[in-house]
């Protein structure tokens, strides 16, 4: 039974298990292209944003580009009164971290420093001229904007502290006359912008990285520009950069270390262009640095965020294994139970089989009684004929001449009544030998069944009669279909003589006469025809007295009629039937059928 | 009137001889004749129609008989056609008493009555007297 179950189960459940599996894989790729979706707008966001962060230090730094600046701005004593009243311009940018004017030489003649109080204060002035970035500003012509790569501010060589991302903004300033006097360099505190960035609009990590993937900042270190930091055993080793092959290979969105990776690359060069050409004064911005936008959704938040997927998954497996357990278990119980049913069916259907034929053989067998006893019923109608009919007659006559002989007074006519009696008494006798020999037939109790050849029993039989010998009468044998039989030999002695007998005493004498004994089996049933050729008999007229008692249908001939009666009682005594044709003139067949 | 011919048909020779010697003494003027079977009994029949002085006017008959039975001749005694003057009245005298052969006799329009043996002189002279008498009335 049980494995019969699990082979049904197993049919049942591995095309649902491909299924599901099937359908899992396109969920989870579904899933993974929302999160793709998802992640791909988090980080354009973060891309627009970050443009436009960008763009207001380009615009911011352009606007002092733009200003014409007095003749002798960077010599004048008096230029403390021209840039008054931008002073509290300049203090309302809370993201100039510096501001300075440097001339062509590369010394700063105008600096102001944000303190700590939050306003911007003149500083010390410095002598820049070794600075790359003042020699790449110096080189700038009008109309173009430099910008710094992002970077831990230094005063005087050493990373100020607390440390301090900055980038820088320089572009060339003119005066009246269009004279290049210099360039203003402002120092941008990035701290606010990548905080900006940095904060969450989603479970993912943010990562912004340079083109060697270094991290400039991200919501996963606590410090920016750590990489800056890594050689300086007073930090803490943070993660600085990310070793991702995929930014370089892939498209923007792929898998590695099995975290789901979406970036986009962002250049400050093309910050602008982004924008469109509406500006009528766009400045050309000049920066080598390529920053690249990262999204990551760590493996953890990837495993929760598909979870529902192989939770679905397993529920739906789990489900499946339990209801198609009940179904097999089920079909596997019914078919049992059917198998069952139809064995007790076939049971009783062989033995409903058995019990009718058995009841084939008892009807057969009652047909067989209700035979014998319809045949006993007519031999006991023909034995109460025989004693009525037979005996009555001469009784009738023997009480009609005692009658006589009482009224009788002459003793003559006494004497003329004796011999009648003598022959009332000897019909008696002969009638009471008659009755033994059917009665003995009837009973049947001394008949003794044996296998007999009827071709030596016919043979016998003709030497009792001379004609046979004499050539006068033929007896002929046809006995292919049989020759052997099963019963009395007495009684087929009996019914072969009377039949030969008959055939001898009723042939005609105009032709050469004979009898034909010829055996067939017909219904399964052995059976003898007896044919002659003699002088035939009307059935027509004699046909339903033919195998009676003391029936006599020819003159000129002896006999008491007895024969027929007793062949018919012999053959019937063992179950054997016996019927007749004949034609006047051509003869007669008696079939016996065994 | 006829003669007052009675014809016996029977097989038992005894019952012949014996049914003679009572009919005689019952009526001298009774001419007998027997018959031993049904056929023996239709020649007589037919010898009858050629000489009607013959022709009996009581048939006493037997049923079971060799060659011919009653029911034979009956049958055949229809299909004769004979024409005699009087009515002959035909007795069937039988040993049997079964209800099969007394229903077949009713079939028989040509039988008067249906007697059965023993046949008893009583019986007998009754049934002469009630025959003759009847065929004197005619």
């Amino acid at each position: 039974m049980w494995r019969k179950f699990f082979k049904i189960f197993t049919l049942l459940y591995i095309p649902l298990l491909v299924l599901s599996i099937i359908l899992g894989v396109v969920q989870k790729k579904e899933q993974y292209l929302n999160l793709e979706e998802i992640e791909k707008r988090g980080v354009a966001y973060k891309k627009n944003f970050l443009s436009d962060l960008c763009n207001s230090l380009i615009y911011s730094t352009q606007y002092w580009s733009n200003i014409e600046y007095p003749v002798g701005f960077n010599t004048s004593k008096n230029r403390s009164r021209f840039i008054g009243p931008y002073i509290n311009f300049i203090n309302g940018f809370t993201d100039y971290d510096q501001f300075r004017f440097i001339d062509v030489n590369g010394r700063e003649f105008v600096r102001y420093e944000r303190k700590r109080g939050g306003d911007m204060v003149r500083g010390m002035l410095q002598d820049k001229s070794d600075r790359d970035y003042v020699i790449n500003g110096l080189k700038l012509k009008k109309g173009q904007i430099y910008l710094t790569s992002i970077d831990l501010n230094k005063e005087n060589g050493v990373y100020e502290r607390p440390y301090k991302p900055v980038l820088r903004g320089i572009a060339p300033i003119f005066d009246s006359t269009d004279k290049k006097i210099g360039v203003v360099v402002i120092n941008f505190k990035m701290t606010r912008i990548l905080s900006l960035l940095k904060s969450q609009i989603s479970n993912s990590n943010f990562y912004l990285i340079d083109d060697d993937y270094n991290i400039i900042t991200s919501n996963t270190t606590s410090l920016d520009l750590g990489y800056k930091l890594k050689n300086d055993s007073e930090e803490v080793l943070e993660k600085f950069s990310l070793n991702i092959e995929g930014f370089a290979n892939h498209e923007s969105s792929f898998i590695e270390k099995n975290s789901l990776w979406t970036f986009e690359n962002f250049s400050l060069e093309n910050t602008l262009s982004k924008l469109g050409g509406n500006l009528k004064s766009q400045p050309e911005v000049i920066s080598s640095s390529n920053w690249i936008i990262v999204h990551e959704i760590y493996p953890k938040l990837l495993k929760k965020t598909l979870g529902h997927v192989y939770n679905e998954f397993v529920i739906f497996n789990c489900f499946a294994i339990l209801t198609l357990a009940i179904i097999a278990f089920t079909f596997v119980k019914s078919r049992e139970r059917e198998g069952q049913f139809y064995v007790e069916l076939q049971e009783k259907n062989n033995s409903l089989e058995k019990n009718k034929e058995q009841l084939q053989i008892t009807n057969n067998k009652i047909k067989e009684i209700n035979t014998r006893l319809k045949v006993r019923n007519n031999q006991l109608k023909e034995f109460n004929y025989l004693v009525c009919h037979n005996l009555r007659a001469p009784v009738t006559s023997m009480s009609i001449i005692v009658d006589m002989i009482k009224k009788e007074d002459n003793i003559d006519n006494v004497r003329t009544l004796l011999p009648k009696l003598i022959d009332v008494s000897t019909s008696v006798t002969v009638l009471t030998e008659d009755i033994r020999e059917y009665v003995t037939i009837l009973e049947q109790n001394e008949v003794v069944i044996e296998s007999i050849e009827l071709n030596d029993q016919i043979a016998l039989i003709k030497n009792d009669f001379p004609e046979t010998l004499l050539g006068d009468f033929n007896v002929i044998l046809e006995l292919e279909a049989w020759n052997v039989i099963n019963f009395s030999k007495f009684y087929l002695k009996s019914v072969i003589q009377n039949l030969l007998s008959n055939a001898i005493k009723y042939k005609k004498d105009d032709v050469d006469s004979h009898i034909i004994f010829s055996t067939k089996i017909e219904d399964s049933r052995k059976v003898l025809y007896v044919k002659d050729n003699g002088r035939g008999i009307d059935l027509d007229r004699h046909g339903e007295n033919m195998f009676k008692l003391y029936k006599r249908f020819h003159r000129n001939t002896s006999g008491k009629g007895m024969g027929l009666f007793l062949v018919k009682s012999q053959l019937e005594a063992l179950n054997a039937q016996i019927s007749v044709e004949s034609i006047v003139g051509k003869g007669t067949t008696f079939k016996i059928k065994f | 009137m006829g003669k007052e011919n009675v014809l016996i048909v029977d097989d038992d020779e005894i019952y012949l001889y014996l049914i003679q010697r009572v009919l005689r003494e019952l009526s001298n003027g009774v001419e007998i004749y027997t018959s031993t079977d049904g056929e023996q009994a239709l020649d007589f029949i037919r010898k009858c129609d050629e000489d009607k002085q013959l022709a009996p006017k009581v048939i006493l008959l037997d049923v079971n008989m060799p060659f011919l039975d009653g029911w034979g001749f009956l049958d055949e005694f229809k299909k004769l056609k004979v024409n005699f003057d009087d009515k002959i009245f035909i007795y069937l005298v039988t040993s049997s008493e079964m209800p099969a052969d007394k229903k077949r006799a009713l079939e028989y329009e040509e039988l008067t009555g249906y007697i059965v043996k023993p046949i008893s002189e009583k019986k007998l002279s009754g049934m002469l007297t009630e025959v003759f008498s009847e065929m004197r009335t005619q």
